[in-house]
């Protein structure tokens, strides 16, 4: 019993040398592993400076600056939409007013037509009858001349064959009952 | 205080905080001693955390070591704290001031080329080109509506992540988020963002968050369903950000890693074809760059997803 107790002190002992040793050897030498404190503390310390200078000094003006000028971009972008918009508007207020100018002219030209078309046929009609009318005075008028002349004509043969049957006779006929009967006589010729 | 004396005050504050300050001021700088005989451990060093940073030097071995101070550790309750300025944690500051600077000019080339409306034109274009796209196409559709508080945090998180992540690829540069507490931390404001978002947006309601309590479920189910899936609930909670720091810190870590193994390809074989390695170390070296900013997107679009996830939860 005493013996292994002796024995376990002395490896006792013997360790603990050994052990501070190994632990001496371990800080002079850090291990990958090894928690360091400070180090730790270092960390947390730098990363919070780090930290807030960072957002008071660069990021928060930078971010700043890109969302203004994100902003402007984003205005540009608006007024040229806008503008866009307003060029389509006028462009197609533009088209519209020279498509019914077009409308317009085109309408103006076919009235024009037209009424030049009407119009010539109403000079036509117009010479067509007046052509016409001259045409029937001259038939009216050659009637009237003809009918004239025969009637003339006629009293003249009328009076050449009275004076021509006195003549004959020797003797005046009687001038009125004479000339009815002759012309009963022609006109029965005529008749025929 | 105008923008030019802030920049003057930053300016100072990275001469401070770099080591050069601390080369000029005392003996902390010196030349790493040479000579290690067989082979040495060139990875673990350049990956942990130390307390010394190295510096450009115009002689072989063309760096310089310089330790840096130790201070009393705090107490806070019952922890103790060890505020000295570890390599880390001035990379922490390098990058946090290079941000920093780099945000500022940004901002003053951004402001110039709004007063003479216009568009800011090259470097300054294409950080706000970065911020935008962060903000408007992982952030906010992520976030859902009403997500414009969430922006600070996420964006300086991105730049942050990536600002350290692409020190690390710089001569004599460290990657602090290639260390897991950076890392932890990173994703514990994540998890308390996440958990803040989550109170904000649900009140009460963020209880069924965290315990599993369905009322669709006939009555003799609903505690046996509570006591199964709370324990699920609370453990999908915590994995979250822990998945985000093992990621980062993972994702840092290996490139290195495996650039540094393929160097020491050279030095194993030490003849002629060990040129190859080189080309395969710069290869990887174009890969992590393209990591960093990956790292740093993946990180800001979890971390977005996460606290929309959340705000959604009473729908």
């Amino acid at each position: 019993m005493r013996a292994p107790l002796s024995a376990l002190v002395l490896l006792a002992a013997a360790a603990t040398p050994a052990l501070a040793s190994s632990e001496a050897e371990a800080a002079a030498k850090p291990g990958l592993l090894d928690p360091h404190l400070g180090l730790m503390t270092w960390t947390i310390i730098v990363f919070v400076l780090l930290m807030i200078g960072l957002k008071t000094f660069a990021f928060g003006p930078i971010l700043e600056a890109v969302s203004g000028r994100e902003q402007a971009i984003r205005d540009a972008i608006a007024a040229a939409e806008r503008d866009r918009a307003e060029a389509a508007k006028l462009i197609a207020e533009q088209k519209a007013a020279i498509e019914a100018a077009r409308g317009e002219a085109q309408r103006y030209i076919a009235e024009g037509r037209a009424t030049a078309e009407q119009m010539r046929n109403e000079l036509l009609e117009q010479a067509r009858k007046q052509q016409a009318e001259m045409i029937d005075n001259a038939h009216k008028s050659i009637e009237a001349e003809k009918a004239k002349a025969i009637a003339e004509l006629r009293r003249e043969a009328v009076d050449l064959a009275l004076a021509g049957a006195g003549k004959l006779i020797g003797q005046k006929l009687d001038a009125a009952a004479d000339r009815q009967l002759v012309e009963q006589y022609l006109t029965s010729l005529g008749g025929k | 205080m105008t923008l030019r004396s802030l920049v003057a005050t930053l300016a100072l504050l990275v001469l401070a905080a770099s080591p050069a300050h601390a080369a000029g001021t005392g003996s902390a700088c010196h030349v790493p001693e040479a000579g290690h005989e067989g082979k040495v451990d060139i990875i673990t060093p350049h990956i942990t955390n130390g307390d010394h940073v190295e510096i450009p030097y115009w002689k072989f071995p063309f760096f310089l070591e310089c330790t840096l101070p130790k201070w009393q550790p705090i107490h806070v309750g019952p922890l103790e704290i060890d505020l000295s300025p570890t390599k880390h944690v001035v990379m922490l500051w390098i990058g946090a001031a290079l941000l920093f600077l780099v945000m500022l000019l940004v901002r003053r080339a951004h402001a110039r080329a709004v007063t003479r409306g216009g568009v800011p034109t090259g470097g300054a274009n294409a950080i706000e080109a970065m911020i935008l796209y962060i903000r408007n196409e992982v952030i906010l559709p992520n976030v859902g509506h009403h997500g414009e508080g969430f922006v600070p945090y996420l964006l300086t998180a991105f730049f942050m992540i990536l600002t350290l992540n692409l020190l690390g690829l710089v001569p004599f540069g460290s990657t602090a988020t290639g260390n897991i507490s950076v890392t932890a931390t990173l994703a514990i404001l994540t998890f308390l963002t996440v958990e803040i978002a989550g109170i904000r947006a649900n009140g009460v309601g963020y209880l069924n968050t965290i315990f599993y309590w369905n009322n669709e479920l006939p009555a003799p189910m609903r505690p046996l369903m509570f006591l199964i899936m709370s324990p699920v609930e609370m453990i999908g909670k915590l994995t979250k950000p822990f998945a985000l720091a093992i990621r980062l810190f993972a994702n840092m870590t290996a490139g290195h890693i495996v650039v540094l193994a393929l160097m020491g390809l050279i030095f194993e074989f030490g003849n002629l074809i060990s040129g190859a390695p080189l080309v395969m170390a710069t290869l990887i070296m174009v890969l992590e760059l393209f990591v960093a900013f990956l790292q740093a997107f993946i990180f800001t679009l979890l971390s977005s997803v996460f606290i929309g996830q959340i705000r959604e939860a009473h729908h």
